[in-house]
């Protein structure tokens, strides 16, 4: 198989099915035509949207009030008539009414007069206003609807102290629709009213004429952040369009490289080759993602020019609009997203057997996306952690978070990590469709086959079957860990719950699993005793106390590294942002748990549990096409990875503790060809971390010294030694004859 | 050489089972032709695609030079070369482009596919058109490109399903010149075929296929000893209507058939 690796192979092959797919018009139809269509049309659309939400101003003069009281709307409508007849007797009206829609917030409200407001004509007459009477929370729900303009909610008269004696002065709260600008200008008339009559009053009596409205008014509006939530539905439609060009793009390579591939009568002689499926199939699939790429790059530019000029990026976005900083953050998402898409439509298009058959297969699937696509568009849609394990929902709302500059870090990560297992995991199973009926439309192989239970036992699960596993593993785990927080369980429950969920999702499941699909369980987890079966007892017992001592070893000194490496990047952490009182009493509630049930739920059931699902299944997956060097490796990477989601936090101070554990629990797996060693030194390393964190401050610094929060060097010069010798003890003890070795 | 032990192979066609082979049993040694002759549907294409691992047998295996291949195994299939006129061409690449890619899909260095690359154009006379689109080939000129595509990685077996369908007689020629030189170099060549006539050309020996079982193996000679009969046609329509006189089989003329 290597031999397709290596000498550039694999990219000549790559570079046969680029070119085969560049050189046809139909793709570079898509990928230059569809942008230069496409966006002036979407522009156009854009602009009627936002300049829709405008003109309604001018069609109806007349704007409603709401108010919760006969007194209030009385009081109101006297208020008015005073500014009305103000007008009527030749007051100069500071009443402007501002023809455009440039407000953004109630900045615009607090206009004053323009001094030189020749091109803004004064109003000659005070528009209509109605007033509508009603309760509180009708009438939110009515001026968030639009059915409103302003919402008077309090209005009351105050006697307030001058020098020439106390006056009464009305005080009026009121609402309005932020960004809306029907509600805005309603609001800048009625602010303008009050002055008015404030001025008018002021003048009367200057004057000497006595009147019995209460002499001055204070006006004060909220604006309620409604229609902000409709341009971030607006900001939702571009992702989409993004998100569907570029499947636009992958879909005619995609359906040409395979089920064309039939059609041409090419496959019969590319099947018949040895060159292994996989490499087939990846070939072709990073043709798929680069035109993907090459063609969400051509709409993102595109959409990017746009909305740069003409101002509707602002419009739509913010006040930042499309930044170039936006483009670099949605160019990974697009890149991602791509990936994860052009696998998908290989899968489908590899089942087809003629380009008719692919067509017809895409077109429900295009159809599905468009409906996750459409929820993004509804406004109020949170892009809570747990939609970011929905593939194409994440992604598509991530981008239009990211857009309006809002995005949060659990469900990016969930978003971007699940879609990439997805992505691994469809393209195997690309992979074994591929060809599958390449000679004959009646043979048996199909869709179900894939995850069938084999007639076959096979000694190890391979790396296909993980990706697969892991696809389906990881959204679980990930709404799992959410559950716990959602049901609130409280001190030891909590525990023993999460413990339950790792029993449950890394050891019974992988277990299942591999009975499942006739997967040699004592090998693949490693549960016999390792090197050396058969040997004399006293040999066996020999080797087994070098490995427990040499464990030990390793657990004292490994617990001091993870502790240094996660104060690297402790900042990050959850427990950086609580305060100190928030601190004591996450300590006290931990204290509060009796030590032996932290022990049995935060060192024994992890270790178990991770270590047969991590140093057993993954180990032994990555194990059947790699190295023992990479393959150790790669499962440390993602025994980090997983612990990196803890709940609905990301606790990304964990990776390198977990990883480095992985690497030294890796390495005792691979040497000792058992996985009790492992979980041995695995719940020593939780025990005595946990143990360590049970002690005050004050008793730490009996040991430590002053810096209570780093350990001191000579500890770490001691563990360092201790992680040596344990190392060394391991790899002695495990010498001699190995009967594994050519297995594991 | 190649072997193929009471190689089985049956469909389900809606429910309905097809045998298409039927405990089929023959042998092809080195420089030797063999032609697999018998009607349409008569399991000539199952029985090499079984051969090629493309189509695992219900029954019986193959075994080629001693080593038994299995359905799956990658290894072998570098040593078998399959040509079908069914076959085709990548329509936006140029044959250089296209054999050089099946040389990479072999795992051929790249330096000795550029000798073969030379080599195979003279042979087969690619010099016009080894730089221009396979989609502007003619039927003949693309027929070439195959047989140029099954023989960049030089397999000591070919497998020829129907070579000359759909080539005039000048094209047919060029093949015949062809499957010479094979023989020749001392290659394992199975030829499927209909044409009787161009058969009785080039093959040494013939196994007469019908209905997926062997009627009928041996020499010309042999065949005309066992038949009375001189002409292979003429032996063909005996031994077709002896094994069912009830509705005889209509035989292939010698102008193209059709497949469906
Ligand atoms: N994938 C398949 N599914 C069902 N039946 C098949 C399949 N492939 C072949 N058959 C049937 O098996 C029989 C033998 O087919 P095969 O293609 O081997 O014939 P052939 O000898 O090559 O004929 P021709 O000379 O027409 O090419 C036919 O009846 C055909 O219908
Ligand atoms: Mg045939």
């Amino acid at each position: 198989m290597n031999k397709y690796l290596s000498n550039g192979r694999l990219w000549r092959l790559c570079q046969k099915e680029l070119r085969e797919s560049l050189r046809d018009r139909r793709t570079l139809f898509t990928l230059v035509l569809m942008p230069i269509l496409v966006y002036p049309l979407l522009s156009m659309a854009l602009q009627r949207l936002v300049i829709g939400s405008v003109t309604k101003t001018k069609a109806d003069p007349v704007f409603v009030i709401g108010a919760e009281s006969e007194d209030t709307a009385n009081q109101l409508q006297g208020m008015l008539a005073e500014a009305r007849l103000a007008m009527d007797r030749g007051f100069v009206s500071p009443i402007t009414i501002t023809r455009t829609a440039e407000p953004k917030s109630s900045e615009a409200a607090k206009s004053t007069p323009d001094p030189d407001g020749s091109n803004q004509p004064g109003l000659d007459q005070l528009p209509k206003f109605d007033v509508f009477i009603s309760d509180q929370e009708t009438l939110s729900k009515a001026l968030r609807d639009g059915r409103l303009d302003l919402v008077i909610t309090r209005m009351n008269i105050e006697q307030v102290q001058l020098e020439r004696g106390t006056v009464p002065v009305y005080e009026i709260l009121a609402e309005f629709r932020q960004n809306d600008s029907r509600s805005e200008a309603a609001l800048s008339v009625f602010r303008l009213a009050t002055q008015m009559i404030n001025d008018f009053q002021a003048e009367m009596i200057r004057k000497g004429v006595d009147r019995k409205l209460p002499v001055a008014m204070t006006f004060n509006a909220t604006g309620i952040a409604e229609r902000e939530d409709l341009s971030a539905s607006i900001a939702g439609v571009i992702p989409l369009v993004l998100i569907l060009m570029t499947i636009t793009g992958a879909v005619y390579p995609a359906i040409d490289l395979t089920a064309g591939e039939r059609e041409r009568g090419t496959m019969e002689a590319l099947i018949a080759t040895p060159a292994p499926r996989f490499a087939l199939l990846f070939s072709k699939y990073v043709a798929v993602v680069t035109v993907a790429v090459l063609t969400a790059l051509a709409n993102l530019f595109a959409t990017w020019m746009t909305l740069s000029f003409g101002g509707l990026g602002q419009a739509l976005l913010g006040k930042n609009g499309f930044s170039v900083w936006v483009f670099v953050q949605i160019l990974p998402l697009l890149v991602i997203f791509a990936s994860f898409f052009s696998a998908i439509l290989l899968a489908l298009c590899s089942f087809a057997r003629s380009f008719k058959e692919a067509q017809a297969y895409l077109i429900p699937v295009m159809l599905l996306s468009l409906g996750p696509g459409l929820v993004t568009l509804m406004p109020n849609v949170q892009f809570t952690s747990l939609l970011g394990i929905v593939p194409l929902v994440n992604i598509l709302l991530l981008s239009r978070d990211i857009m309006t500059g809002q995005s949060s870090m659990v469900p990016a990560f969930a978003a971007v990590f699940s879609t990439i297992i997805y992505a691994c995991a469809t393209l195997v199973v690309a992979a074994r469709l591929f060809g599958a009926e390449a000679a004959t439309s009646g043979s048996q192989e199909s869709w179900w086959e894939l995850f069938s239970r084999p007639k076959k036992s096979q000694m190890l699960p391979d790396a296909g079957e993980l990706a697969i596993y892991l696809a389906v593993l990881f959204p679980m785990f990930f709404v799992a860990s959410n559950l716990g927080g959602m049901i609130e369980l409280k001190g030891s429950w909590a525990l023993f719950f999460n413990a339950a969920i790792l029993f449950l999702l890394f050891l019974l499941m992988p277990l299942t699993y591999s009975w499942y699909r006739r997967i040699d369980i004592p090998t693949t987890f490693r549960l016999g005793q390792g090197t050396g079966v058969g040997e004399p007892l006293w040999i066996r017992v020999g080797r087994w106390v070098g490995y427990v001592i040499g464990v030990v070893l390793l657990s004292a000194g490994l617990w001091m590294v993870a502790f240094e490496a996660y104060l690297l990047l402790e900042s990050w952490s959850l427990a950086a942002q609580l305060t100190e009182a928030d601190k004591q009493k996450l300590k006290a509630d931990f204290l509060a748990v009796p030590f032996l049930v932290v022990f049995l739920t935060g060192a024994l059931a992890p270790a178990i549990a991770e270590e047969f699902f991590f140093r057993g299944f993954v180990l032994s997956a990555f194990r059947s096409k790699l190295s023992a060097y990479r393959s150790v490796l790669f499962s440390s990477l993602l025994f980090g990875l997983f612990h990196v989601i803890a709940g609905s936090v990301l606790s990304i101070e964990k990776l390198l503790p977990t990883i480095i554990l992985g690497l030294a629990i890796g390495y005792v797996a691979i040497q000792t060809g058992s996985l009790w060693p492992g979980i041995l030194l695995h719940t020593l390393h939780n025990g005595l971390i946990f143990g360590m964190s049970r002690f005050t401050e004050q008793d730490l610094a009996k040991w430590f010294g002053d810096d209570t929060k780093h350990i001191p060097i000579s500890w770490l010069c001691g563990g360092g030694l201790a992680i040596a010798f344990g190392i060394a003890l391991v790899f002695v003890s495990s010498q001699r004859k190995r009967f594994h070795e050519d297995v594991i | 050489m190649i072997s193929a032990e009471n190689l089985t192979k049956q469909f389900n066609v809606r429910g309905v089972p097809l045998v298409a082979v039927n405990n089929l049993s023959f042998r092809v040694s080195n420089g030797e032709v063999y032609g697999l002759l018998g009607p349409n549907g008569a399991g000539k294409t199952t029985t090499l695609r079984m051969i090629m691992g493309l189509l695992e047998p219900d029954s019986g295996y193959v075994e080629i030079g001693g080593v038994r291949s299995t359905h799956k195994s990658t290894d072998i299939r570098g040593q078998l070369g399959l040509i079908s006129t069914n076959d085709g061409v990548y329509p936006w690449l140029s044959v250089r482009e296209m054999l050089m890619y099946f040389a990479d899909l072999y795992a051929v260095d790249q330096s000795l596919a550029r000798e073969r690359l030379e080599e195979l154009a003279n042979l087969l006379d690619l010099g016009g058109f080894i730089d221009q689109r396979c989609s502007t080939l003619s039927t003949g000129q693309k027929q070439r490109v195959t047989l140029a595509r099954g023989l960049m990685h030089d397999p000591p077996v070919m497998l020829l399903d129907e070579p000359t369908r759909g080539l005039d007689v000048v094209g047919s020629q060029a093949i015949f010149r062809f499957i010479d030189l094979l023989k020749l170099r001392g290659k394992v060549v199975l030829l499927s075929t209909h044409r009787l006539d161009e058969a009785e050309r080039v093959c040494d020996r013939f196994g007469l296929l019908h209905r997926g079982s062997l009627q009928f193996e041996g020499t010309l000679c042999e065949l005309q000893q066992a038949t009375g009969k001189k002409h292979l046609v003429d032996m063909f329509i005996a031994f077709i209507n002896a094994s069912e006189n009830s509705h005889p089989v209509a035989i292939p003329s010698n102008e193209q058939s059709t497949e469906a």
